[in-house]
């Protein structure tokens, strides 16, 4: 048979059709006598108890995990699909300081930080294809 | 072939040695749906879906419908090789999985690209549906895990399957273990059998294929690899009617240099078939002739109707697909 096959396998391309968090797990730790968990969970608007609830709930797609961290300061530690995970300390954070860290823990992709030079990335081939000279009109000098 | 002539062929099959009779008896218990249910040898792995944060997360990361419970989605991550019983692993559900996803993958295939050769509409059909495409689904873009081992104190929501020791190949039967790969793919095929019996049937699983398996991107023109192009070609033409092709030169410069670019065309008659670049006369001939053929290959209907559509509603305004000759034949 003269035609063979070069057996490939198809790339994923997330949101392109269904869109899949890449966030799956947020580890929320916290010292029961330290000052700096305050925020946490020790003023009278604690995190965990006033907000975290509604925002897990508006997150149904990641798993919360609660759990003490003690003599240490709290943090917050994303684990994404890719198998990566994010820390972030939240030492003397407010209440409303600690959820724009597990937001922005939740809106990240997971992926290491890094300058984008150019500003098109794409898997798909160029529409117009590459510039060859030997088409279109000649060039007179 | 009649059965007069497989008789020799039967006789001269080597009889198994006694372990391996054994072994053939042992399997043949196992595989078999009975109603008893077959001797455990490790402890059931978790069957307190409830118990497990993970598998809410990911019934919600997959947008699935309320209606699909989580019980059988904490069964659909139970490979058979965790546990033989059928009732309580994922086999049946992967099998009707499978069946909808290779007919939804296959159909949208020959639909969009009606003159594909054999080979490689097998092939694109395992790039979107095959074990090594799902277990990229699953664990790179739906995030399962894999538990470590099935015990009964795993999390229900992690894949749970009997590893395949390092080293050694997969045996027939799930027994002696899996690749993770291979479990992966019977868990996301599972799932979707899991939408066909509770989302509502067929409408839902097409629409789950669409937006999760044929929105993956791949590309069938890279997938070819034609020995002799310019003679399959030929061979073409003489099919199909056309003038036999001929190559002229479009372009060229450097000839005489270390660094010559040549670019030919491939004409039936008055009509441009195909046109590719080269070193060489040879190459950029050789190029537009494959070039040509992947352009009657890669024909796409600008109108394209699934079939499967009819299946929903019968009375649905349906169009024909296109029908190919099929390939060409040296």
């Amino acid at each position: 048979m003269p035609v063979k096959v070069l057996p490939a396998v198809s790339k994923a391309q997330n949101g392109v059709g269904a869109f899949v968090l890449q966030c799956k797990r947020l580890e929320f730790n916290y010292c029961d006598a330290a000052g700096s968990s305050r925020g946490m969970k020790c003023s009278d608007r604690l995190f965990l108890k006033h907000c975290l609830p509604q925002f897990a709930k508006q997150n149904p797609a990641i798993e919360m995990h609660v759990a003490p961290r003690p003599s240490k300061h709290p943090i917050i530690r994303g684990v994404y699909i890719n198998g990566r995970e994010k820390v972030i300390c939240v030492r003397n954070l407010e209440h409303n300081q600690v959820l724009k860290k597990a937001e922005l823990l939740r809106n990240s992709s997971g992926l290491q930080l890094r300058k984008l030079r150019n500003p098109v990335q794409s898997i798909n081939d160029s529409v117009r294809g590459i510039f060859s000279p030997f088409h279109g009109p000649k060039h007179a000098l | 072939m009649t059965l007069k002539r497989l008789r020799p062929l039967l006789r001269l099959r080597p009889v198994a040695p006694p372990s391996q009779r054994l072994l053939i008896r042992s399997v043949a218990t196992t595989t078999s749906i009975s109603t008893e249910p077959p001797v455990r040898t490790t402890p059931p792995p978790c069957r307190t879906p409830s118990l497990s944060a993970k598998l809410p997360a990911l019934h919600s990361r997959l947008s699935l419908h309320p209606a699909y419970p989580i019980e059988t989605l904490a069964r659909a991550l139970v490979h058979s090789s965790a546990d033989a019983d059928h009732r309580f692993n994922n086999h049946t559900l992967a099998t009707l999985g499978d069946s909808l996803l290779q007919y939804l993958v296959s159909e949208h295939i020959l639909t969009k690209f009606p003159r594909l050769p054999t080979a490689i509409h097998q092939a694109a059909i395992d790039a979107y549906a095959g074990h090594e495409a799902l277990d990229h689904l699953g664990r790179n873009t739906w995030g399962i895990e894999v538990a470590y081992a099935p015990v009964a104190e795993v999390d229900a929501g992690l894949l749970q399957l009997k590893r395949l020791p390092p080293g050694e190949a997969p045996g027939l039967t799930p027994d002696s273990g899996v690749t993770v790969e291979y479990a992966m793919a019977s868990a996301v095929r599972a799932i979707i059998g899991g939408i066909y019996l509770h989302e509502g049937g067929l409408p839902a699983v097409r629409q789950f294929t669409r937006l999760h398996i044929l929105s993956r991107k791949l590309d069938v023109e890279k997938m070819f690899l034609i020995k002799k192009p310019t003679l399959e070609l030929s061979r073409l033409c003489a099919r199909e009617g056309f003038e036999s092709p001929v190559a002229r030169l479009h372009a060229e410069t450097g000839r005489l240099s270390s660094h010559a670019v040549f670019v030919v065309g491939v004409y039936s008659g008055k009509n441009l078939l195909g046109e590719g670049h080269g070193g060489s006369l040879q190459e950029a001939r050789t190029r537009a002739a494959v070039n040509a053929l992947k352009a009657w290959y890669l024909y796409s209907p600008l109108e394209k109707d699934l079939p499967s559509k009819t299946l929903e509603d019968p009375k649905v305004e349906f169009k024909p697909a296109f029908i190919d000759a099929g390939e060409v034949i040296i």
